[in-house]
C-alpha cells in the first residue's frame, strides 16, 4: 500500500508537470503580450505597467471580426459536402457493398497518408486555371477532396458495422435504397457523423499550407493561413504578435472548452480507428 | 468470378481515367504576352476622378510608402488603397507567382531582370516620356532598365520607379564611440579594425548586425568590404548578370577573408545567426552595438529615436584618400503588366518624385534622396541629425561614381538561397572565405542560366 | 497533412479488429446488396469519387507528370526524364532536407512514445482522478491550436532571450544558453522539441486509454509471480498497448516526414539549411524558385517516402491475434 500511495504521487507529481510544460508556452505568450507595444521583453517577466490595450490594438490589425467570419464561412462550405459525400461512399462501400468496392476502397485508403505537400503544386496551377485563385473555393474545393480518404474512411467503418436485419424490415416496409439511407442509416449514424464533423473542423480552421498558397489576402483565408499574414505583418513587433496569436488562437479554444468532452472522444477515435 | 473481375476493372479503370485525364501535353506554355505599353502616350495619365483602388504589395516595417499612400488619397479623394504587407525575403520569393497570378497595382521589387524575362512587368517607357522622367539625371533610373529579352541590366527599357533613392554605408552609437575615444569617423579600413578591437576590448559589441531566418545580414558589411578592397564595377556588371561575370575574384576573397576575421574576433553578437532585422535595430537603438551596417531608410527612425546620438559614415577605403563606393538603389517599385490601375499607379509614382509634400515625407520619413529632376526643390533637413549626414554621403557617392546595387539582387533567389546560408554558415565556422565565393558563383551561374 | 491524427487512419486499411469480427455475424444472404441492382451503390460512391479523382488524383499525376519536366511555372516546359530525380538525390542541400525529417523522426515519435508510455504507465494508477481528467483536456490543448501558433509560440521561448534560457540561467547552466533555433547544432533539435511537444500529450493519452482496457487480473498475476514494475511493464504493458503504440508511431512518424508549419513559422529551413525539410523545400521551389519540376520531383520521392514508412509500421504493429 505504502508502494502504492507513493506511486499515485509521483504520478500526480508527473501529471503537474507536463501539464506545466505544455502550458508554458501559452502563459508566455500571454505575458509577452501585455509589455509594451514594439519593446523586446527578455523571458517571463510581468510587465511593470501591462498594457491590456495590446488586445485592442491586435484585434484592430489582425481584422479579428473579418477573419472569424472568413474561417467559418470556410468551414461552412467544406465540413457539410464532406460529411454528405462521405456519408453516402461510405454507406454504399459498407453496407449496399456494390461490386468493386474493394477497389474503390483500397484507392480511398491510399489517399490517407498523403502528405498535402505533394500535391500542392499541382493544385496551385489547378485552381489557378478554374479561375479561384484567391478566392476561399481555392481552399474549400481541394479540401474537400483531400479529406475524402479519411471521410470514406470513418463512415465505411461505422456502416460495415451496421446489421443487415435493420435494411432488411426498412425493404419490407417497401422503402428504397435512398429512403432507407436518409430514414434509417443517416439518423443511426449521429455519432459517428459528429465525430468526423468536430475534426474536420478543427483541420479546416488550421489548415496552413493551402492558405498560405493559394489564397494571398489574409482576410480570405482560414485562421492558420491569417496567423501567418500577421506574423509577416507585425513580426516585427513582439507583443503585439503574442497578442494577436493569441487572439487567432481563441475562438477554437473557446470551442474545444465547451465540447471539450466530444473533442477528446473525437481525436482519440480519430486517430484510434486506425 | 468474371463478373466481379470485370467490375473490378470499371472501378479501376473510372479511377485512372479519372486521374489521368490531365490532359497530356507539357506543362506550361502561356506566357503573358508582352503588352506594348512603350507606345507613346498622347497625356500624360491621371487618376481620374471615377473611384479607384490601387491594390499594392509592399515591405512590412517600412513606414514610408504607407504614408506616401495616406498622403496621396488626401490630395485625390478618389484613390483607395488596398495594402498588403510582408517582409522583404517573402517578397522577393513571391514576386514572379504574385505578379503573374494575382497583379498588383503596385509591387516592392528586389530586382527586376527575371521579372521582365517573363514579361511580368510594364514597361515604363510610355509613362517615362510621357511624364518626362527621361530629363531626370540617368544614374537614378539605370538599375531599373533592362535591355529587350531582359538579358542585361542598367541599359534600354525602365521597367520600375524608385520611391527614393537609398544608400548605405555604416551607423555609429556616438556615446559610445566617445568611450573607446573615437573622435572622428574612421578614414580607413584600419583605423575602422581598430576602433572595433578597442570597443571589444572595452565590453561593447563592435558590430550590431543581422543574420537570421531567410535574410542574411552580414551581406551588408561583406559588400561594404568588397568595395574597400575592390572598385565597384566588375561588382555591377555580376548583379547585372553581365556574361562571364563572377562574384569569385581576388579582391572579394580578401572581402570575405576580412569578414571572418571580424567573425572571429567575436566582433558580432554570439546569436547573430538568429538575430532578425527587428531586433537588430532595437538592440542597437537600445545601446548595444556600436556600429550598424544599413541604410539611410533608418535616418529618420534613427533621429526620433536617438536624437544626436548616432552618427554615420562611409566605407572608408582599404587606402587612405581612395575612392569610396556604397550600395545605392532606388527603392524599387513596378507595375504588373496585367495591373488593371496602370496609369494611376504611374500617375502616383510621378507624383512621389515632384509633389513638394511627398517629397518632405519622402526625405522626413524615408530618410533618403528623393528622385526627380536634378532641380527639385529639397526639403529643408537639420544640420546634425544623421538625415543630413546620409544625404551629404550621398553626394560624396555620386562624386566618385561608387554606386552599387545590393548584391543580393543578382536573381531572383540569390539572397535566400545563397548568400543567407552561406553567410549563416560562414558565422558558424562550418564555411570558409574560398567555398562561401565558389558556391555562390555556382548557385548563381545554374539560377541564371535556368530561368 | 499537417495534422497528424487522420493519417493514423491507415493503421487498419481493412484489418481492423472491429469491422473484420462484425462481417462474420452478416446474414449470407446479403440483404441490402441483393434487392439492389449493383449498379446503385456506384451513384452513392460518385460524388465523393469524383472531387477525389478532381482534387487528390489528378494532382498526383500531375505531380509524376512535372518531376520529368523542366519547367519555371510560367514559360514553356523541356522534357527532362528522370535529371530530376537523379539531382534530388544528388545535390547535397536536397538531399540533405530528406535526412533532417528522418532525424526529426527521433524528436516527434521517438520522445513522445518513450516518454508517453513511461508517463502513462505513471500515472495508470490515477487514470480516474479529478486531476487526471483535468490533465486530459490540458494536455490536449496543443492538438487543437494551429501549428503555426505552436511554432510563433515556441521561438519565443526558445529565443535569446527566451523563457528557456531563463530557466538555464536561473539553474546556473548560463553557459548553455543561446539562440537555439539560430545555432547550426542545435537548431534541428529545437525544431524537434515543438513537435514533441504538440505530440506528447496526444500520445500520453492515447496510450493511456489503451492501458485502461488491459485486464487488470494480468498485473495481478504478474505480482503474485513476483515481477517488479519493470518486467510487468514489459512484458504485460508494452505487449498489450502494440496497437495503440502503432498508432503513435505511425500518426507522429508521418508528421516529422510531412512536417511544414512549424519550420516555416519558426526558422525557415535556417540557419544555412539546418532545418530544411522536404514539405518547405518543395514550396520554396515551386513557388519561389521556380523550378516546378524539380518541386514535383521531391513531392514524389516524399509521398513514396511517407507511404515506405508508414506501410511496414502498420504491418508491424498490428494485432494479429484476432
Amino acid at each position: 500500500m505504502i508502494v502504492g500511495r507513493r506511486e499515485a504521487w509521483t504520478g500526480r507529481l508527473l501529471l503537474v508537470l507536463l501539464m506545466a510544460v505544455t502550458i508554458m508556452p501559452f502563459v508566455s505568450l500571454f505575458v509577452t503580450a501585455l509589455h509594451p507595444s514594439g519593446s523586446y521583453p527578455s523571458g517571463l517577466e510581468w510587465p511593470r505597467d501591462p498594457q491590456w490595450g495590446n488586445f485592442v490594438k491586435a484585434f484592430q490589425a489582425a481584422q479579428m471580426v473579418e477573419l472569424v467570419k472568413s474561417s467559418t464561412l470556410i468551414v461552412l462550405g467544406v465540413v457539410p459536402i464532406s460529411l454528405l459525400l462521405g456519408t453516402l461512399a461510405g454507406f454504399a462501400i459498407g453496407h449496399l457493398r456494390m461490386a468493386g468496392r474493394n477497389v474503390v476502397f483500397l484507392v480511398f485508403v491510399l489517399g490517407l497518408t498523403l502528405p498535402f505537400e505533394g500535391v500542392i503544386t499541382p493544385l496551385y496551377y489547378q485552381v489557378r486555371d478554374m479561375g479561384l485563385l484567391n478566392t476561399r473555393w481555392a481552399i474549400i474545393l481541394p479540401l474537400i477532396g483531400l479529406y475524402m480518404p479519411f471521410a470514406v474512411f470513418w463512415m465505411r467503418a461505422h456502416f460495415v458495422n451496421m446489421p443487415d436485419e435493420l435494411s432488411e424490415s426498412a425493404r419490407m416496409d417497401g422503402a428504397n435504397v435512398w429512403q432507407l439511407f436518409w430514414r434509417i442509416h443517416v439518423p443511426l449514424a449521429m455519432p459517428a457523423l459528429s465525430s468526423l464533423a468536430i475534426l474536420l473542423f478543427l483541420w479546416t480552421w488550421n489548415q496552413f499550407l493551402l492558405a498560405i498558397v493559394l489564397v494571398d489576402d489574409p482576410l480570405k483565408r482560414t485562421m492558420s493561413g491569417a496567423l501567418g499574414a500577421f506574423q509577416g505583418q507585425w513580426g516585427t513587433d513582439m507583443p503585439l504578435l503574442c497578442a494577436g496569436s493569441l487572439l487567432i488562437l481563441a475562438p477554437t479554444l473557446v470551442i474545444f472548452l465547451i465540447f471539450q468532452r466530444r473533442f477528446v472522444t473525437a481525436l482519440l477515435q480519430g486517430s484510434l480507428k486506425g | 468470378m468474371s463478373r466481379r473481375t470485370r467490375w473490378n476493372r470499371a472501378a479501376f479503370a473510372v479511377v485512372m481515367g479519372g486521374a489521368l485525364a490531365t490532359g497530356c501535353g507539357a506543362p506550361g506554355g502561356d506566357a503573358p504576352q508582352p503588352e506594348a505599353t512603350g507606345a507613346s502616350l498622347s497625356a500624360a495619365p491621371t487618376c481620374g476622378t471615377e473611384p479607384v483602388t490601387l491594390n499594392a504589395y509592399i515591405e512590412t516595417g517600412f513606414p514610408l510608402p504607407k504614408e506616401l499612400s495616406t498622403e496621396f488619397s488626401k490630395q485625390y479623394p478618389n484613390v483607395k488603397w488596398n495594402i498588403r504587407e510582408d517582409q522583404f525575403a517573402v517578397i522577393t520569393q513571391n514576386a514572379p507567382r504574385v505578379l503573374a497570378d494575382d497583379p498588383p497595382d503596385l509591387m516592392r521589387l528586389p530586382q527586376v531582370s527575371e521579372l521582365v524575362k517573363n514579361n511580368l512587368l510594364k514597361n515604363l517607357d510610355g509613362y517615362a516620356k510621357a511624364f518626362g522622367w527621361d530629363s531626370w539625371p540617368a544614374s537614378q533610373l539605370e538599375q531599373m532598365r533592362m535591355a529587350p529579352g531582359g538579358k542585361t541590366r542598367g541599359e534600354g527599357s525602365l521597367y520600375a520607379m524608385g520611391l527614393n533613392f537609398s544608400m548605405t554605408g555604416v551607423f555609429y552609437n556616438k556615446k559610445l564611440a566617445e568611450k573607446i575615444g573615437m573622435s572622428s569617423p574612421p578614414a580607413t579600413l584600419a583605423e575602422l579594425d581598430d576602433a572595433m578591437a578597442k570597443a571589444k576590448s572595452a565590453g561593447i559589441t563592435p558590430i550590431a548586425q543581422f543574420n537570421g531566418g531567410a535574410t542574411g545580414g552580414l551581406a551588408f558589411p561583406l559588400q561594404d568590404l568588397m568595395a574597400a578592397y575592390g572598385p565597384p564595377g566588375p561588382i555591377n556588371d555580376w548583379i547585372y548578370q553581365k556574361p562571364g561575370a563572377t562574384i569569385d575574384t581576388p579582391a572579394n576573397l580578401q572581402a570575405t577573408r576580412h569578414l571572418e576575421k571580424w567573425i572571429k574576433a567575436g566582433y558580432f553578437w554570439k546569436d547573430v545567426n538568429a538575430v532578425d532585422y527587428a531586433t537588430m535595430m532595437s538592440r542597437f537603438i537600445k545601446g548595444d552595438g556600436l556600429f550598424m551596417f544599413n541604410g539611410d531608410w533608418e535616418s529618420g527612425n534613427l533621429d526620433k529615436q536617438m536624437p544626436g546620438e548616432v552618427g554615420f559614415f562611409l566605407m572608408p577605403p582599404a587606402q587612405q584618400g581612395g575612392k569610396q563606393a556604397a550600395m545605392s538603389a532606388p527603392l524599387t517599385f513596378g507595375i504588373s503588366s496585367r495591373a488593371k490601375n496602370a496609369d494611376c499607379a504611374a500617375f502616383f509614382l510621378n507624383w512621389v518624385a515632384t509633389d513638394p509634400k511627398a517629397r518632405e515625407i519622402g526625405v522626413k520619413v524615408g530618410g533618403s534622396h528623393p528622385m526627380g529632376p536634378a532641380d527639385a526643390p529639397m526639403p529643408e533637413v537639420a544640420e546634425d541629425t544623421v538625415t543630413a549626414s546620409t544625404l551629404a554621403a550621398g553626394a560624396k557617392i555620386a562624386e566618385d561614381n561608387g554606386a552599387m546595387d545590393f548584391i543580393a539582387n543578382a536573381t531572383g533567389a540569390i539572397y535566400a538561397k545563397s548568400w543567407t546560408p552561406q553567410l549563416q554558415k560562414l558565422v558558424a565556422g562550418q564555411q570558409t572565405p574560398e567555398e562561401l565565393l565558389k558556391s555562390v558563383q555556382s548557385d548563381y551561374v545554374s539560377q541564371v542560366k535556368g530561368s | 497533412m499537417t495534422r497528424p491524427t487522420p493519417d493514423s487512419a491507415v493503421a487498419s486499411s481493412a484489418t481492423g479488429p472491429g469491422p473484420a469480427a462484425v462481417t462474420g455475424k452478416r446474414s449470407p444472404a446479403r440483404a441490402a446488396g441483393l434487392r439492389t441492382p449493383r449498379w446503385v451503390g456506384w451513384l452513392f460512391v460518385a460524388p465523393a469519387l469524383a472531387v477525389y479523382a478532381v482534387f487528390v488524383l489528378r494532382p498526383i499525376a500531375l505531380t509524376v507528370q512535372y518531376s520529368m519536366y523542366r519547367w519555371d511555372g510560367i514559360g514553356p516546359s523541356t522534357w527532362a526524364g528522370l535529371d530530376n530525380y537523379v539531382e534530388v538525390f544528388t545535390d547535397p542541400d536536397l538531399f540533405a532536407s530528406i535526412l533532417n525529417a528522418v532525424k526529426l523522426i527521433v524528436f516527434f515519435s521517438a520522445i513522445p512514445v518513450v516518454l508517453g508510455l513511461a508517463i502513462a504507465s505513471t500515472i495508470r494508477r490515477i487514470a480516474t482522478s479529478r486531476l487526471a481528467l483535468v490533465a486530459r483536456t490540458v494536455l490536449f490543448l496543443p492538438q487543437v491550436i494551429p501549428l503555426v501558433a505552436a511554432g510563433i509560440a515556441w521561438s519565443w521561448l526558445l529565443s535569446s532571450t527566451g523563457l528557456v534560457n531563463q530557466l538555464l540561467t536561473y539553474v546556473g547552466l548560463g553557459g548553455v544558453a543561446r539562440a537555439w533555433l539560430g545555432d547550426f547544432s542545435t537548431a534541428l533539435p529545437a525544431v524537434g522539441v515543438i513537435g514533441a511537444w504538440v505530440l506528447l500529450g496526444l500520445c500520453t493519452i492515447l496510450l493511456l486509454s489503451g492501458m485502461s482496457k488491459i485486464d487488470p487480473a494480468l498485473y495481478e498475476a504478474a505480482r503474485m509471480d513476483g515481477a517488479g514494475p519493470l518486467r510487468e511493464f514489459v512484458s504485460i504493458t508494452v505487449p498489450s498497448l502494440r496497437q495503440e503504440i502503432g498508432v503513435c508511431v505511425t500518426v507522429t512518424v508521418i508528421a516529422a516526414l510531412a512536417s511544414f508549419d512549424i519550420v516555416y513559422v519558426s526558422t525557415q529551413g535556417g540557419p544555412g539549411n539546418a532545418t530544411m525539410v522536404p514539405g518547405l523545400e518543395i514550396y520554396y521551389l515551386a513557388f519561389s524558385e521556380r523550378q516546378v519540376g524539380m518541386a514535383s520531383a521531391l513531392a514524389v520521392v516524399l509521398m513514396a517516402l511517407v507511404i515506405l514508412v508508414a506501410l511496414p509500421i502498420q504491418w508491424l504493429t498490428k494485432d494479429r491475434t484476432s
